[in-house]
């Protein structure tokens, strides 16, 4: 590809970063929001760039709402979740691969196709299921539904079968049992893309809605993203706290994702072709 | 060859059995969360069903006929696929052309693609809540910054468009990561014969890359008629269906059938007809792409 030059380079990168501002601004606009006080959000025109750093709205958000119980929450669920969904993943993906059973394609594809049965389009049932065994307010419940990721078991797959089998056959002669041989030679040789799962899983239970708006009733097991919709202050107008909320939650996946960026990028492409 | 056979068979069994308790976590819960609602939902769909969930009488396609009778469900049926008719193709036009606008490596390009996929970092109900006030009729920045007095979440015109691009800013980090990769991924010898034959961009672009990455392009329109037949955190967080259920979508009317009526037999009814969608859509796009896509 012939590089570019000279005027159409520059069109082209203004442009783009023209597009690139327009994206952020949502963004940019919460944090800046995080610091506004009551007035400066009902001005008009309306402010862009908050008079002074003040900390308010990120106290009221913080001593008036159980934000931290919700993040907390949060975190519980979603990293216990995203443990045990690699876990789940990566045992079956590994029996996959060196295990020899029964209707071993078929019940590949079984599993393989839950990912046709969209979870938005079965939680009527679920939720029955889930308030019958007595598992509403819990973190169980919310974990519940996410514990199976088709995609990663069939990545993870991918990257076993890439494993020479000859290690295999080497651990088996060194006397190395399938948990040992999982423990020390399979998982350290995919740990990028088990790292990249994690983070994905994490965010996926973290920023899930519907499902935990169901399965919580209880204010102090409410998610952090079902939690800051029921602040009150939007009604009022009063965005400041809400924002603040927000950008405390939001601040968080900016920074891993400015961090991590080359590796979710990978991550989300290669999951999303999955 | 005997004692090798000897060693094998005992470990073959027991080989049997640990690889099945393997896949037995992954196969449990697939069957309690996904198959077994699934039947489950079919069955509700075609039975009466009390509000504890549990079934009282059969009631064969009553609830479809019901269904198909009511008006409330052929607005959310009719504004689900509208909804999909405004994003899909807006969303393509968008990330198309951010895509074409870096795919060319030059100084800046990781920073602008760091830019375009951001709003992957922000969950959609944070997004919900900050579009919310960006729409906002009176202090909005929106109407400020376009110089108009649209009323957006009070306009049944309106309304709808707020989802729409709120779901493209959501959806487009992804999407555009797609195109781009797919743009990169073709040789370069390819556009530059283009060129010396003289195809100018425009040609370059129709005739050379929109059927290379067409592959790409058919994933990323199936996937997104699929979540638009799912559509419902945004209806949920910013307008609960309204203004006069304009924006009341087939997952939303479910939930409200299933959740606040405790009607599950209808709920469960408009269940399927979403899965059933869901289906087709992909169904759809594979069709479509064994005629117009062109693989390498």
């Amino acid at each position: 590809m012939k590089r570019l030059t000279g005027t159409r380079t520059i069109v082209v990168m203004i442009l783009a970063t023209i597009f690139g501002l327009v994206v952020t601004f949502p963004i940019y606009y919460m944090v800046a929001g995080s610091f506004f006080s009551i007035r400066e959000f009902s001005s008009f025109p309306p402010t862009i760039v908050p008079s002074t750093i003040r900390l308010h709205n990120f106290q009221r958000a913080i001593n008036e709402s159980p934000l931290i119980r919700f993040m907390l929450n949060s975190l519980i669920s979603a990293s216990v979740g995203a443990i045990l969904r690699i876990a789940i993943a990566t045992l079956s993906a590994f029996a996959f691969v060196y295990k020899e059973f029964k209707a071993k394609k078929l019940l590949f594809i079984v599993i393989l196709a839950t990912m046709l049965l969209p979870a938005d389009a079965l939680i009527l049932e679920n939720y029955i299921l889930i308030s019958r065994l007595g598992l509403i307010d819990t973190y169980l419940g919310i974990i519940s539904i996410h514990l199976l990721a088709p995609v990663q078991m069939f990545m993870l797959r991918q990257i076993f079968k890439s494993i020479p089998i000859t290690y295999r056959e080497a651990a088996s002669i060194d006397g190395c049992g399938d948990v040992r041989f999982l423990i020390r030679i399979v998982t350290p040789m995919s740990r990028s893309i088990m790292l990249i799962f994690l983070l994905q899983s994490f965010v996926t239970i973290w920023n899930s809605y519907l499902w935990p708006l169901l399965v919580t009733n209880d204010t102090t097991m409410r998610t952090v993203q079902v939690g800051i919709t029921l602040l009150s202050y939007a009604e009022n107008l009063d965005f400041g706290p809400v924002f603040a909320a927000i950008s405390l939650v939001v601040l968080p996946s900016i920074l891993l994702f400015l961090v991590f960026r080359k590796r979710i990028v990978e991550g989300v492409v290669s999951g999303s072709l999955g | 060859m005997n004692n090798a056979d000897g060693i094998k068979k005992p470990r073959k069994r027991k080989n049997q059995i640990s690889g099945f308790l393997y896949i037995l976590p992954a196969l449990f819960i697939a069957l309690l969360f996904s198959y077994r609602p699934f039947v489950k939902t079919i069955i509700n769909s075609l039975s009466i069903v009390n509000y504890s969930g549990t079934i009282i009488d059969v009631a064969g396609l009553d609830n479809f006929k019901r269904l198909f009778a009511d008006r409330n469900f052929l607005t959310s049926l009719t504004n689900t696929f509208r909804f999909a008719v405004m994003f899909v193709p807006l969303n393509l036009l968008v990330c198309i052309i951010l895509a074409l606008l870096v795919y060319r490596k030059r100084k800046g390009t990781a920073f602008n693609e760091s830019l375009f996929i951001m709003p992957l970092s922000v969950a959609m109900s944070s997004a919900a809540i900050v579009f919310q006030a960006l729409f906002n009729p009176t202090i909005g920045v929106i109407n400020f910054l376009f110089n108009v007095q649209v009323q957006w979440f009070n306009d049944p015109k309106w309304a709808m468009w707020v989802i729409v691009i709120l779901c493209i800013w959501m959806a487009m980090g992804l999407d555009f990561l797609l195109l781009v990769g797919a743009l990169r991924s073709i040789p370069k010898e390819v556009l530059e014969a283009a060129e010396l034959d003289g195809s100018n961009r425009l040609q370059t672009f129709f005739h050379i890359q929109i059927p290379l990455i067409s592959p790409t392009l058919m994933f990323v329109i199936a996937n997104r008629l699929r979540d638009s037949m799912l559509l419902s955190g945004p209806v949920l967080v910013m307008t609960e269906g309204g203004p006069f259920r304009s924006t009341q979508t087939l997952v939303y009317q479910m939930y409200v059938e299933g959740f606040k009526s405790g009607n599950y037999s209808m709920g469960s009814a408009i269940s399927v007809i979403v899965f059933l969608l869901s289906l087709a859509m992909i169904a759809v796009s594979f069709r479509f792409e064994r005629k117009g896509v062109f693989y390498q």
